[in-house]
C-alpha cells in the first residue's frame, strides 16, 4: 500500500430539515454574532428562513445576511463581507448556497479570523491554526466545498483565480439537507451532479495520493449519482434523489480534497477562468477527453470503477448484450468510459466547447488555456504527465 | 541523522545547486523567463536562500537574509528539500501531508517544477563535492 494521510474534520449532518438544526450547531460552536453568507435567489425564495429561525431561536442571535455574492467571486467581494462582519462583530459565519457562496464564505473567514490582506494568504498549507466557526449549507450537489480544504475566487478583475487551501478551510459543520436544493434548475442539477462525478472518477486515479479511504468514498458516490442524478435532475422534487446526490457529492469532496483530482479539472479550470462557464457544465464537456487521456495508464483502476458498478453485468443485459469477461480490464474500462458518455447524453449536458459556448480557439487563445492548465494545481495529480502538445490536442478534440 | 550539519553546509550545498542550475543554459532560460522571486526557507538546521529572477537576464542567489520580496515562498524542513533534489519526493503527496509549504500565486509555484527537474541530475555531484556523507540512491 502506498503511503497516506487521510484527515476530515468536517461534521456532516444529513437529513430533511437539518437546515432547522443550524441554531443549535452554532450554539455548540460558540458564535455570538453570526455573518450569513447566501445565495441571493435564497434569500428572494423564501429558503433561508428556518436557517434563520432555527439560529434565532438556538441562540437569540439575528444573523447579519450578505447575499451580494457575483456567481464569480472576487477578491472585492471579500473585502466588502470581511468589513460588514468585522464592523458588526461577527465571530462566525454560516455558508448558504452553491460552490460560490461557499468559497467565498471560506475566504472571508480567513480574512475575519487573521486581518490582513487576502493576498497574503493564498497558497497551500500556510493557514496552520483553527478558523472562526464555519457552518456550511450546500444548495448545489456536486462540489463538495462543505467538506474541502480549498477555496478559490477571482482576483480584481482578473481571469485568474487565487488559490487558498489548508485543512483549517474546511468547514466545522456540513449540513447536507436536501430540501435546500429542490429549487434547483434541471441544467445546474446534472452539471454540478457531473461535478461530482468527476470528482471522484479524478481522485480514484490520483497519481500516488488515492488511499482504501478515499477508493471506498469514491466508489459509493459513484454509484449514488449514476442511479439517483437522472432522476434529481428530470424530477427535482423527488427528495430521494436529491438526498442522494447531495450525500454523493459531499463523499467525493471529502475523497478529492485528501487526494487530488486531475487533467479534465485543470482544463476545466482554465476554460472556466478565461470563458466564465460554469464549473460542473465545463468538466461535463471535458471529462471523457480526460478519461481518455488517462486511459493507458489507468485503465485497470477504471476497470475496478466498472466492476463495483456492475457494469459488464448491466452490459451483457443490454439489447446487443455483449458479454464480458470479469478479469478483461480494459474491456471493462471502456465499459465505464462508455457509462460516463451515455450520462451525459441522457443529462443534455453540452457534448464540445463549442457548445458550451466557447468562441473559436485561436492559436493564441490555446496558448493561453494550455499555460492556464499546465500550472493548475490540478495537474500534479494527473497519473499521466501531459505535455504543451497533448493539452493542445486535448482542447481541440473538446472543442 | 540529519542531512546537513548546520546552517552553513545547508547554505553552501544550495548555493551551490543553484549556480550549477543557473549555469545550464535551457533551464536558467525557463526560470528567467518568469521573472519571479522565490525564497525558499528552510528547518532543522534552518536557512533560506533567494533566487532573483525578476530582471529576466541573471539569476541572483543570495542566502540568508534577503530584502528582496519574494513572490512565491516554499517552507519545508532541509531533509525535504534534499530528498527534492533526489527526485525522491512525491509533491502531491507532500502538500496535502503539509510537509511543504506554499505561500503566493499556487500556480505561479508549480510552473517552476517542470522547468527544475532536470536539476535533479546535477544534485548528486554537489553532494559528492560538498562531501555530504548520506545516500544518494
Ligand atoms: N472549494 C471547492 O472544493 C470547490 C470544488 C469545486 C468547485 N468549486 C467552485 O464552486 C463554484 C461552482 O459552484 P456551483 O457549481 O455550486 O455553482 P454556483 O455556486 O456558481 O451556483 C450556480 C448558480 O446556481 C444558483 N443556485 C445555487 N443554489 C441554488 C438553489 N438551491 N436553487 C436555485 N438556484 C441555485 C446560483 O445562484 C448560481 O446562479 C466555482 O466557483 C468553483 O470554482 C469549489
Ligand atoms: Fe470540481
Amino acid at each position: 500500500m502506498n503511503p497516506f494521510v487521510f484527515h476530515t474534520p468536517t461534521r456532516v449532518y444529513f437529513g430533511e430539515n437539518s437546515a432547522s438544526s443550524c441554531g443549535d450547531f452554532l450554539r455548540e460552536l460558540g458564535g455570538t454574532k453570526v455573518l450569513m453568507v447566501a445565495d441571493a435567489f435564497l434569500e428572494k425564495s423564501g429558503a433561508l428562513a428556518p436557517l434563520i429561525d432555527s439560529i434565532k431561536e438556538s441562540t437569540g442571535i439575528e444573523p447579519i445576511l450578505f447575499t451580494d455574492v457575483p456567481s464569480d467571486s472576487d477578491v472585492d467581494c471579500v473585502n466588502k463581507a470581511t468589513v460588514i462582519a468585522r464592523t458588526s462583530g461577527c465571530d462566525a459565519l454560516v455558508a448558504v448556497g452553491g460552490g460560490s457562496v461557499l468559497d467565498t464564505a471560506k475566504v472571508i473567514n480567513i480574512c475575519l479570523t487573521f486581518g490582513g490582506e487576502v493576498l497574503d494568504y493564498q497558497g497551500l498549507n500556510i493557514i496552520e491554526r483553527k478558523l472562526l466557526p464555519l457552518i456550511a449549507v450546500p444548495t448545489t450537489a456536486g462540489t463538495g466545498a462543505e467538506v474541502s480544504f480549498v477555496a478559490m475566487v477571482k482576483d480584481h478583475g482578473e481571469s485568474k483565480k487565487l488559490m487558498f487551501g489548508s485543512r483549517f478551510l474546511a468547514p466545522d459543520v456540513a449540513i447536507l439537507d436536501p430540501l435546500m436544493i429542490v429549487s434547483l434548475p434541471a441544467k445546474l442539477t446534472a452539471a454540478t451532479g457531473i461535478d461530482a462525478v468527476t470528482h471522484d472518477i479524478e481522485c480514484y486515479v490520483a497519481s500516488g495520493t488515492y488511499s482504501v479511504f478515499t477508493d471506498s468514498l469514491c466508489l459509493e458516490s459513484l454509484r449514488l449519482l449514476f442511479e439517483f442524478l437522472p432522476q434529481a435532475t428530470i424530477d427535482g422534487d423527488n427528495l430521494e434523489a436529491r438526498g442522494a446526490t447531495l450525500v454523493a457529492s459531499c463523499m467525493a469532496g471529502v475523497a478529492f480534497t485528501n487526494s487530488g483530482v486531475g487533467i479534465t479539472h485543470a482544463l476545466a479550470h482554465a476554460v472556466g477562468a478565461k470563458y466564465a462557464t460554469h464549473h460542473g457544465m465545463t468538466n461535463a464537456v471535458l471529462l471523457p477527453h480526460g478519461m481518455r487521456f488517462n486511459f493507458e495508464s489507468v485503465y485497470p483502476r477504471y476497470a475496478r470503477i466498472a466492476r463495483f458498478l456492475d457494469l459488464a453485468v448491466e452490459a451483457s443485459n443490454s439489447i446487443d448484450g455483449n458479454s464480458i469477461s470479469s478479469s478483461d480490464d480494459r474491456a471493462l474500462a471502456h465499459l465505464l468510459l462508455n457509462k460516463v458518455e451515455a450520462l451525459l447524453r441522457q443529462l443534455k449536458l453540452p457534448l464540445n466547447l463549442r457548445e458550451l459556448g466557447v468562441p473559436e480557439l485561436t492559436d493564441e487563445n490555446l496558448a493561453e488555456l494550455v499555460d492556464l492548465a499546465g500550472a493548475d494545481p490540478a495537474i500534479m495529480f494527473n497519473p499521466r504527465e501531459a505535455s504543451v502538445e497533448d493539452l493542445t490536442q486535448l482542447l481541440k478534440r473538446a472543442y | 541523522m540529519a542531512v546537513f550539519t548546520d546552517t552553513d553546509e545547508l547554505h553552501r550545498v544550495m548555493t551551490d545547486l543553484w549556480t550549477a542550475i543557473s549555469n545550464e543554459k535551457d533551464m536558467a532560460a525557463q526560470l528567467l523567463s518568469s521573472r519571479l522571486i522565490v525564497t525558499f526557507h528552510y528547518r532543522e538546521p534552518d536557512g533560506r536562500l533567494t533566487v532573483d529572477c525578476s530582471d529576466g537576464k541573471e539569476m541572483v542567489i543570495t542566502v540568508g537574509d534577503c530584502n528582496k520580496k519574494p513572490v512565491v515562498e516554499m517552507f519545508m524542513k532541509s531533509s525535504v528539500a534534499h530528498d527534492f533534489w533526489l527526485g525522491k519526493v512525491n509533491v502531491p503527496l507532500a502538500l496535502i501531508q503539509g510537509k511543504i509549504v506554499s505561500k503566493g500565486p499556487v500556480n505561479k509555484a508549480l510552473a517552476l517544477l517542470p522547468a527544475i527537474k532536470p536539476a535533479y541530475g546535477l544534485y548528486p555531484a554537489v553532494i559528492e563535492k560538498n562531501g555530504l556523507k548520506v545516500s544518494i540512491t
